[in-house]
């Protein structure tokens, strides 16, 4: 908002010397003047008649004499006063939504300092604006509230701009800025430039509460390594707080948030602290809700808990693969896992079965019992990926520990991998089990139904095969080829959020579309994979194997066991908040999809963490260049974690999860920095006040501007030169005739 | 009687061949079951023990959970199909000729892809001393491999300990108590026995054994038959009893089978 305040803007006239006579010799005409006033007034202290008549004369002709100098001019002129560019930068940060100890919200108060700026300044011109994250902006009603308070960044195009200069700047905030970290900061912007700012204060103390100041991690997060974090805890605004629980939990794609640690935190002087240590599984964007118990009287809950997305790294990738008989494919599978020395193998290979008889008493043979129920009661978290291969359910002790695998994939983000084998899918005892519910196709379990298919084929290339990443490697390994395997685990159809990547060439499903040979899901957290064949190691040991140096199993595995472990490689898309997610700010969510994934039929769906809730359908523009990247607007979010998810037609899709939080940074630390507004002020030759106040700051006077300037002579030269030796000549005719030299 | 005695004496001989023949491969076809593939080259024509790799099937599917071909095949070292399978049983009584530089390179590309061979030496006498075949064997070997060098593997080598606890190697002949082989990136890549593996395997049809088994008689010839099964389960499994998971039962075994020796 900007007003130009010009005053009497009216035609004004006053009269000035002839423009071609310097200041100097005006003044010097003067002095002249004013000297030989004073030589006749001296001569004048003689007592002789006609003294006055004299005088008279004199003085006339002094003054003709300077006119006659001078040459006067009339200049008639439009003059106007304009006010002081003034800029108002309002603090537009949530921390304004705080409540004031006054009453309203400290953006009230701010608003109302605001207008009283402009009501008690009526000449200057002032310019409000917002600022928040970044460049200025102008305030609007209803504008979402900024995530961050950042003073430098709109001052930078204010004071740096090209245009007019402002005369001053008032800043109108709580005074908890993000950025300057102190006022000696401004030094940069404001050198040289001679612009006072002015800072209003908008709050003078916090309400009564109780608050999670900062969260502190000692190093990174790495999936299974224990995580020390350093919780500081705040009470203010006169809250009674004497011990303190605080809790960390992470939320879950589904079911309860898990409790990770908790602790007391003993308050001294308002402040506490407390350690906590915590253990994340999962790698890859973890949430991690940090909340503390307040106490009756805190006035602000919404920053008794934070959330903290923590991009869990891992050590190495823990696998653990069980293999019901040992096979050329178990032991090619198992050759490219120990090859990887980023995977750390868990192996277990069924050596033994009940019927075989080895011929040789128990201790004269190398193998030890299948620990089942110790593998999948105590260490299965521990795991990022299990590998099923050929394994039948029935005759190890597995299907009491079917619910809790399915668990692990469907609510703990595990992978899950079922590779083929007479003793797999089907053949394996797997149809209609808890397990059947988290792989990526279904299993017909009625008597008679063929389990089975023995023949010779050549799998076929599926249309997301061909282009989806997860398989990028493998075909340009083996430059789009697939070699002829022996018998197929006959399947169903896909499961929901199920894509197949190769197919069977004459198989059908019961719904009449080729058998899925590799398919890949998306099971709640986790992800599956069933691969339907045994005879994947002939990408090694076969003519092709050969041709490519075997290079095409390691890239199919690589980009298996990758896309299980949601390696940014083998994503459709890549999914990222550049801004965060606060509740009450607009969310805006980038979405960058890869080569080869087109934009018709492509979904994103947002689902809230940790509890039952409906899957809301985000729409998109499904002409947008994905590969170009496109921002989306989010829906407004309550508090809480989400999990985005996109998906593009039939093919895979990739999600991201992430935190609303309803304080955010912003309220962590309630408390107003009246201090800190202050020492800008002074640092920089401003002024402070309270937003009460705010008629009472000085602020620069108007600047006058003439215009329309006309420049008139009084009268020719010749005429004031006439007049002044007539007056000349008068003077000396009547000192003459009154006897005086 | 003596009709009831010959129907009894029949039953129980198809009953007999019926058990004797192996259990059909638990796999999709048997492509990736054991196959003691039998390598052709150097003027060989086939296995010195011809029966041994069926036998050794056999005995590996009757005694472990691994599957195995019913059928072992034999393939020739220029032959493209070399490479489709990790697996080869060479073996030998008499000097081979040179390999032709068609068979090295069959050979290289099977190596290259991470294979097994097995050269057993049938003509070793019994105190173990390399045969002909064995020498020149070790020679056309170090012209596929010629930066390789023979080591020896004992106990403390997974292969000792893929199924059964061996203490030592056995064949036909008792022999040395180590294998030769070469090693590289922690995986064999052949394995010399000094010990006619193949004799002591070799069955007729009729479920007597081939040849004699000296000097330990029948206990030898179940520890070398132990050794095959070994050798197989090695290349299915790798190096999987070298995780550390079965460390600790492998080590409380081996000595309590220490304690209990004489």
């Amino acid at each position: 908002m900007t007003r130009l305040v010009i005053l009497g803007g009216g035609l004004t006239t006053h009269f000035a010397p002839s423009s071609d006579f310097p200041a100097w010799a005006a003044l010097m005409a003067c002095v002249v003047c004013a000297v030989s006033m004073l030589a006749l007034i001296m001569e004048m202290r003689v007592r002789r008649s006609g003294r006055a008549l004299v005088l008279a004369t004199g003085v006339v002709a002094v003054a003709s004499l300077l006119l006659a100098v001078t040459r006067p001019v009339r200049i008639a002129a439009r003059e106007s006063r304009i006010g002081p560019r003034v800029i108002v930068l309002a603090d537009a940060s949530r921390s304004m939504d705080l409540q004031s100890t006054r009453g309203g919200t400290r953006k009230a108060a701010r608003d109302q300092a605001v207008a009283a700026l402009q009501a008690s300044a009526k000449e200057a011109r002032i310019t409000v604006l917002g600022f928040g994250d970044g460049a200025p902006f102008p305030l609007a009603e209803g504008d979402a509230a900024r995530p961050r308070s950042d003073l430098m960044s709109a001052l930078n195009p204010v004071l740096k701009s090209e245009g007019e200069t402002p005369q001053a700047v008032v800043v109108v905030s709580d005074g908890r800025l993000s950025e300057p970290e102190s006022e000696k900061g401004l030094h940069p912007l404001i050198d040289g430039l001679n612009v006072p700012i002015h800072t209003i204060a908008t709050a003078e103390e916090s309400l009564p509460d109780a608050t999670i100041l900062h969260v502190g991690a000692t190093g990174s997060a790495v999936a299974h390594v224990p995580l020390p974090l350093r919780v500081e805890v705040l009470c203010t605004g006169g809250l009674s707080c004497d011990k303190l629980t605080v809790t960390a939990r992470e939320l879950r794609a589904s079911g309860a948030p898990t409790l990770l640690a908790s602790g007391l935190a003993d308050v001294s002087q308002g402040r506490g602290v407390v350690d906590l240590t915590i253990t994340l599984d999962s790698f890859g964007p973890r949430i991690v809700e940090v909340a503390l118990s307040a106490p009756a009287g805190d006035k602000i809950p919404e920053n008794n808990r934070r959330f903290f997305t923590f991009n869990v790294a891992r050590e190495r990738l823990r696998v653990l693969h069980v293999a019901g008989r040992p096979t050329a494919d178990v032991r090619a599978l198992r050759q490219w896992l120990k090859s990887d020395a980023s995977i750390d193998l868990v192996a277990f290979f069924i050596l033994r079965t009940p019927t075989d008889d080895p011929r040789a008493p128990n201790e004269e043979l190398a193998l030890i019992p299948f620990p089942v129920d110790e593998l999948f009661e105590q260490h299965l978290a521990s795991f990022d990926a299990v590998i099923l291969q050929d394994f039948e359910v029935a005759p190890y002790g597995l299907r009491p520990h079917l619910p809790r695998l399915a668990n692990y994939v469907k609510e703990r983000g595990g992978g899950l991998i079922m590779v083929g084998g007479p003793a797999s899918f089907v053949s394996g005892g797997y149809a209609r089990t808890p397990l059947a519910d988290v792989l990526p196709v279904k299993l017909d379990g009625n008597p008679g139904h063929t389990k089975e298919d023995l023949a010779k084929f050549t799998p076929d290339w599926t249309d997301v095969g061909r282009t989806a990443p997860i398989l990028a490697p493998l075909r340009k390994a083996t430059n789009d080829e697939f070699p002829q395997v022996e018998g197929v685990n006959v399947v169903g159809d896909l499961a929901e959020h199920a894509t197949a990547l190769l197919t069977h060439p004459t198989r059908l499903t019961p719904s009449g579309a080729k058998m899925p040979v590799l398919a890949v899901g998306e099971v709640g957290a986790g992800r599956s994979i069933a691969l339907a064949i045994d005879g994947a190691w002939e990408l090694e040991y076969s003519p092709l194997g050969s041709r490519t140096q075997g290079r095409g199993y390691a890239a199919l595995w690589d980009g298996l066991l990758g896309w299980l472990m949601r390696d940014p490689r083998y994503e459709p898309a890549q999914l990222s908040l550049p801004a965060g997610c606060t509740v009450g700010t607009k969310t805006r969510l980038r979405l960058k999809a890869v080569s080869g994934m087109k934009p018709e039929g492509t979904k994103l769906t947002l689902k809230r963490l940790d509890e039952e809730a409906a899957v809301i359908v985000v729409p998109i523009d499904q002409k947008a260049d994905l590969l170009s990247g496109v921002d989306i607007d989010l829906p407004a979010l309550a508090e809480g974690g989400y999990t985005a998810k996109v998906g593009f037609g039939t093919g895979p899709s990739t999600s991201l999860d992430f935190a609303c939080e309803a304080g955010g940074d912003e309220w962590a630390d309630p408390r107003p920095d009246v201090q800190r507004l202050r020492d800008i002020a002074k640092e920089t030759h401003g002024d402070f006040a309270f937003a009460w106040d705010a008629s009472k700051l000085a602020l620069p006077s108007p600047t006058v501007v003439s215009a329309e300037r006309h420049v008139v002579p009084v009268a020719p030269a010749w005429g004031w030169s006439l007049l002044a030796a007539a007056a000349l000549g008068a003077h000396w005719f009547i000192r003459r005739r009154r006897g005086f030299g | 009687m003596r009709r009831i005695a010959a129907i009894s004496l029949a039953v129980l001989v198809v009953t007999l061949l019926v058990l004797a023949v192996p259990r059909p491969a638990r796999a999709f076809g048997d492509r990736g079951a054991f196959d003691a593939r039998v390598l052709l080259a150097g003027g060989t024509t086939g296995a010195a023990r011809p029966t041994a790799p069926l036998r050794w099937a056999h005995e590996l599917v009757m005694r472990t959970s691994a599957p195995a071909r019913s059928r072992p095949t034999s393939v020739r070292a220029d032959d493209g199909d070399i490479v489709s399978g990790p697996f080869l049983y060479w073996s030998g009584d008499v000097a081979l000729t040179p390999l032709s530089s068609a068979e090295v390179s069959g050979l290289r590309r099977f190596f290259a892809l991470g294979g097994l061979l097995v050269v057993d030496d049938a003509g070793v006498n019994f105190d173990g001393d390399k045969s002909e075949f064995g020498k020149t064997a070790r020679a056309q070997i170090a012209r596929v491999l010629p930066d390789s060098a023979i080591i020896q593997i004992g106990p403390e080598h997974v292969i000792f300990k893929s199924f059964y606890l061996l203490h030592r190697a056995e064949g036909r002949v008792q022999g040395p108590k180590t294998l030769d082989a070469i090693v590289r990136g922690g995986n064999v890549q052949v394995i010399f026995t000094n010990h006619d593996l193949g004799g002591a395997l070799a069955q007729g049809p009729t479920g007597v054994w081939e040849f004699p088994v000296v000097p330990g008689g029948e206990a030898q010839r179940d520890h070398a038959v132990r050794l095959a099964v070994n050798i197989a389960m090695y290349l299915l499994c790798s190096n999987y009893k070298d995780d550390q998971v079965h460390a600790p039962f492998l080590i409380r075994r081996r000595s309590r089978v220490r304690e209990s020796e004489p």
